[in-house]
């Protein structure tokens, strides 16, 4: 199972993306445990006054794809759990020189 | 107060149209923009509306706290208003640049801080951990200090700091929906005046001033002078990491997209290029003319939160010809520069501009 998370907006308008193939994982239980308690299907139509936040799009899986797009300052507990330790693994690949799906990952 | 409830600008399309095919109205047109100009005149020479005149004098209070590179806000205060400058280069280029924003919105536009009566102004420095951010959240600005790698601390450059407190006076104004066309403006009055606090802090005229956004953000690896060009859209960096700067210079480029909130980063491109297209053929200091169009514009009550491009288009060339006539330079620098970004500025009757 492939988890993307893809970050927009900041001041800087820039998109990363990171990407983890969960099944290729050693620990990959662990990983399924946290995303099955996620509430899934979350979307960001909450009024704000907060401005050049980042905004979240998180996805797992396929055939049905789980999604949730969260405000960055919604991104707490098991949220932000997953998005840390899919950017760590995604990082810590590609110093391995694994392929990154995503050539504009960096920043 | 002498108002026609029909647009000037449109009284003035009705006063030169074809006299054979009309024969009373341009002439009555005519008659009633004679009347405006007198009324133009005098208000045009009058001070600005100072708001909260009626509140105390000008008062600028600055504090800024430092989030020690957690995510908890406010954090500790390390400055307020009136101390002597510390050891944190971060904490002092908030100051200071909180200042700068201060004095282009109390000296030029003759508002006092945020909402006009001189609400405190907060920021947060250090916060997160290689925090490639800085942020608006409704009550104080905060700022990251960047990875190091890409991107330096978000203090550095004036233009983040002057963006995030108009975010704050955009709020308490027009209060612009971020998203979609309205967000996009709203992102554009922040680079607007963001910009006009470096200038006017530099006393840089339209042609020497560099108009870009966020100037000394990236670090020396990075290919890129800086994260947004008003001048220029989409030439601000081209780097084999972070690619092309994305952003459209007219409403052909104009991207539909849901990441960002409908691209409010990217498609504030356009508004700002309008906007450096009137400081453009104006010609001198933007914060004087431009910038006092923009301003009138977004505190003049005639902006619905949902303005769309066509509308703010619309409600700038309004402002113009409420402050300088209809005829002015003003009005028609400001027509050319939505003609120059391809807005197009729908009048009544089907005349537009």
């Amino acid at each position: 199972m492939m988890v993307t998370v893809q970050r927009t907006g900041g001041f800087a308008g820039l998109t990363r993306t990171w990407q983890v193939d969960v099944d290729a994982e050693p620990d990959a239980e662990s990983w399924l445990v946290l995303i099955d308690e996620l509430p899934w299907g979350q979307a960001d139509d909450a009024p704000s006054t907060q401005r050049d936040r980042f905004i979240w799009l998180i996805s797992a899986g396929t055939r049905p794809a789980k999604e949730a797009t969260l405000p960055e300052q919604q991104v707490t507990g098991p949220w932000r759990e997953l998005v840390d330790r899919v950017r760590r693994t995604s990082e810590a690949e590609a110093g391995d020189g694994s392929p990154r799906d995503d050539p504009h990952g960096r920043a | 107060m002498t108002r026609s409830i029909v647009p000037p600008y449109l009284l003035a399309h009705l006063a030169e149209a074809d006299a054979t095919r009309l024969t009373r109205a341009p002439e009555a047109a005519r008659h009633l923009l004679a009347q405006l100009d007198e009324v133009h005149s005098a208000r045009s020479a009058a001070p600005p509306v100072r708001q909260g005149a009626i509140a105390a004098d000008p008062v600028l209070e600055r504090t800024i706290a430092d989030a020690h590179g957690t995510e908890e806000l406010p954090g500790d205060v390390v400055r307020r208003e009136g101390d002597p400058a510390g050891d944190d280069p971060a904490a002092t280029e908030a100051y200071d640049a909180l200042g700068a924003t201060y004095a282009l919105f109390d000296e030029v536009y003759g508002r006092s801080s945020i909402d006009g009566a001189g609400l405190p102004l907060d920021a947060t420095v250090h916060y997160g951990l290689d925090y490639d951010n800085a942020f608006w959240n409704g009550e104080r600005m905060v700022f990251g200090d960047g990875d190091g790698e890409v991107f330096r601390r978000f203090t550095s450059s004036v233009s983040v700091v002057g963006h995030e407190l108009t975010h704050g006076v955009t709020q308490y104004t027009a209060n612009l929906e971020y998203q979609g066309q309205s967000g996009a403006l709203n992102e554009s009055v922040s680079d607007v005046f963001g910009a006009l606090v470096e200038q006017y802090l530099h006393r840089h005229d339209t042609a020497e001033a560099t108009w870009l956004i966020g100037e000394g953000l990236f670090t020396d690896e990075v290919q890129g002078r800086a994260l947004r060009s008003m001048k220029a859209p989409g030439t601000a960096y081209d780097d084999d990491v972070l690619g092309v700067d994305p952003q459209p210079a007219d409403m052909s480029g104009y991207v539909e997209t849901t990441d960002d909130n409908g691209g409010v980063h990217l498609n504030s491109g356009i508004p700002n290029r309008a906007f450096y297209l009137v400081a453009e053929v104006l010609g001198g200091a933007a914060w004087e003319r431009a910038g006092q169009i923009w301003y009138d514009t977004i505190t003049n009550g005639s902006l619905s939160t949902t303005a769309d491009f066509a509308e703010f288009a619309a409600a700038t060339i309004a402002a113009a010809t409420e402050r300088y006539g209809d005829r002015s330079d003003e009005v028609r620098a400001t027509v050319a520069g939505w003609r120059g970004v391809g807005v197009t500025v729908a009048v009544e009757g089907g005349m537009s501009h």
